[in-house]
């Protein structure tokens, strides 16, 4: 569909088509899921999923598979590169005719925060360096979900996972803070960028329409609340969502051949309030608060909301 | 030998009910074995766990194919043969069923063979707890008494568990009185272990692969995972009342699932084969028009 300025205003907009059925062995409640769903229903059935190991390699577990589009499997390390085979093998097949241009199909690229921050970076990078013509959607669950909730690069400060838990030395779990993925991506000056929450369906949608008019790498990070990995149960998916934008956590915004908006500003409520819902951060509030730790995330957040308003 | 195996969803806790029954048995000074199997699936999805227990050191490993005691965290595994609940049980097997129908009821439902026994866990948790989830020291305290354990050493196993979980100790607690409560609700039934069953050799072989072409699998037809019906993976549903609803699509755009539709009148239905139960829908609805239901036997199968 071609894009104009604020296509999606009203829910009432979403296409009720579905292309990503139901049936799938992801988790009740699964955020990342619940993005692709949205994401998919913009870019249609035209596509060529390419999918790093991770959660969503159960999308498609043999004889099954939810999408109406084609689904290729690859490591974690070398989705990008399965990309590039991909759009090649169009691209001579469409120069050669023998297939017509009409019947082109998208590249998109489905990993989580391991393949994306971390094992697929160095693909990644070849690939957009190359203005490679392809998707990337990353869905962040910040952690090596699908294996058990490891430490990723994604990871937030204070969070625990299985190999980083709260000890004595490390009483908030999660020492490092999460690689900022945006701006490397950013570095590599690609056309599209956008950051999305499914919480936020319209503001999704509309990047997702946008973004179509661009030739070269786009990338997408879709805010993937977790209730299996972080501990909360699958009711609150919505809510966990709609606090990480609300208290600035995960800011909404694009990147337009490099030029960064921020498409919702919010009133920022304090991160307590998100933290405090899931059990990966309970550590923070019980049996002892640690303040310090609030603290830190609450200024981290500070900081970067000073920067964006000047 | 005492050959236990579990079967439950994921997050219901069958495999911290292994570790918990594993560790009582460890603490009671016996030999103990655990370990649990999943597939590539994720949480709702059968997840099945084994412990074996002997005075003697352990030498099998790996899936118990003829166990003592079967004890099922959902009773909709049953019917799923992907769970293989029935496997390798017969009338000498003790099983029990976290099902609100009696034994009986339950038996002549299912024509499940071996010794049954059932207590509603989902129902005592829900009131003990206030919410739905694991039920991990609760079946590991049922299974304890099964075969044999004393109170005492569930109590402790269960707190060293759930410790390791990272659970507060005010939680802790909670469940373990919980627990034990399940824990005197259910008589020992002496196991008939038998005469041991023959083991049958088995042979190693090197596969012969097939070339990567013929080899990888393929799927080539367009969606048909809508095939399969999740309505297994619920303990509550979300049910619509039509009138209150403000047709909004907040609960069609917020379902993970895309379990609903809108219809031709702008109002959403769920379709409930798909619908996981994860409550998002409930939440994001404005109107309260979406409520929740406790999912039965019955209503599971409409
Ligand atoms: C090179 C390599 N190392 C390890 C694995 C095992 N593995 C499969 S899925 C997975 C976790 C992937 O994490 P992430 O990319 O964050 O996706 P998520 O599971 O969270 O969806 C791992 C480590 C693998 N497939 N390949
Ligand atoms: S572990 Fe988290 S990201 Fe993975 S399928 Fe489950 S809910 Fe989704
Ligand atoms: S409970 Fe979850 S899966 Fe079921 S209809 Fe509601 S949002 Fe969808
Ligand atoms: S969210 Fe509630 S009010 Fe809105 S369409 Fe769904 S059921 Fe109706």
């Amino acid at each position: 569909m071609a894009w104009e300025p604020h296509m999606f205003k009203e829910l009432h907009q979403i296409p009720r088509e579905e292309h990503v059925f139901p049936g799938t062995p992801l988790c009740a409640g699964c955020g990342g899921l619940e993005s692709l769903r949205l994401a998919s229903k913009v870019l249609g059935s035209h596509v060529v999923y390419v999918n790093a190991a991770g959660c969503f390699t159960n999308l498609a577990a043999f004889p099954f598979t939810p999408l109406d589009a084609s689904w290729l499997y690859t490591t974690m390390g070398s989705a990008p590169a399965g990309a590039q085979g991909v759009r090649d093998a169009l691209d001579v097949l469409i120069a050669k005719g023998r297939l017509p241009k009409e019947e082109d199909l998208k590249v998109v690229v489905l990993g989580g925060d391991g393949s994306t921050y971390d094992m697929a970076l160095s693909s990644t990078s070849g690939a957009i360096t190359r203005k490679l013509d392809f998707y990337y959607f990353c869905y962040d669950n910040e952690a090596y979900g699908n294996t058990g909730v490891q430490l990723s690069p994604a990871t937030p400060y204070g969070a625990r996972t299985s190999t980083s838990p709260c000890g004595v030395q490390h009483p908030a779990g999660t020492t490092q803070e999460k690689k900022d993925i945006f701006e490397i991506w950013r570095a590599h000056k690609p056309p599209y960028m956008a950051t999305v929450s499914p919480r936020f369906p319209l503001d999704l949608e509309e990047k997702f329409a946008r973004a179509e008019e661009y030739r070269g790498p786009k990338l997408f990070l879709a805010f993937a609340a977790c209730p299996t990995g972080w501990l909360f149960d699958p009711a609150y998916t919505p809510d966990v969502a709609r606090l990480a934008v609300e208290c600035g956590l995960w800011p909404l915004k694009e990147a337009i051949n490099g030029t960064v908006t921020h498409t919702y500003i919010p009133k920022r409520k304090p991160v307590e309030e998100y933290l405090k819902l899931q059990g990966r951060f309970r550590h923070l509030f019980e049996p002892t608060r640690q303040d310090e730790a609030i603290r830190h995330i609450q200024a981290r957040v500070d900081d970067y909301w000073k920067q964006v308003n000047g | 030998m005492r050959a236990v195996r579990f079967h439950g969803r994921g997050g219901q806790g069958a495999k911290t009910a292994s570790r918990i029954l594993g560790t009582a048995a460890f603490l009671e000074g016996f030999v103990a074995q655990d370990s649990p199997i999943y597939g590539a699936e994720r949480r709702g999805a059968p997840v099945a766990a084994f412990t074996r227990i002997d005075t003697l050191p352990i030498k099998q490993r790996g899936a118990i194919v003829h166990p003592d005691l079967v004890v099922v965290a959902d009773a909709s595994l049953v019917q799923d043969p992907a769970a293989r609940v029935l496997e390798g049980i017969d009338e000498r097997t003790a099983v029990f069923v976290n099902s609100p129908l009696i034994a009986e009821q339950f038996q002549a439902k299912t024509s499940l063979p071996g010794r049954l026994t059932t207590l509603d866990l989902t129902d005592i948790a829900l009131q003990q707890f206030g919410k739905r989830g694991a039920i991990s020291a609760l079946l590991g305290a049922v299974a304890g008494r099964l075969v044999g354990l004393q109170r005492e050493s569930i109590r402790e196993a269960i707190a060293r568990e759930l410790a390791d979980l990272g659970l507060a100790a005010a939680v802790i607690e909670r469940n373990q009185t919980t627990a034990l409560q399940c824990y005197d609700a259910v008589p020992a039934v002496p196991l008939e272990t038998g005469s041991p069953r023959p083991i049958v050799p088995v042979l190693l072989r090197t596969p012969t692969y097939e070339p990567p072409t013929r080899g990888t699998a393929g799927i080539t037809a367009g969606p048909n995972s809508a095939i399969r019906s999740v309505a297994g993976w619920r303990t509550f549903r979300p049910v619509l009342r039509p009138d209150l609803c403000n047709g909004c699509w907040l609960c069609f755009a917020n379902c993970p699932e895309g379990a609903i539709a809108i219809k031709p009148d702008g109002k959403p239905a769920i379709y409930y084969p798909h619908c996981k139960g994860c409550l998002d829908c409930v939440e994001v609805c404005p109107t309260d028009a979406l409520t929740v239901e406790r999912e039965t036997e019955a209503a599971r199968e409409a």
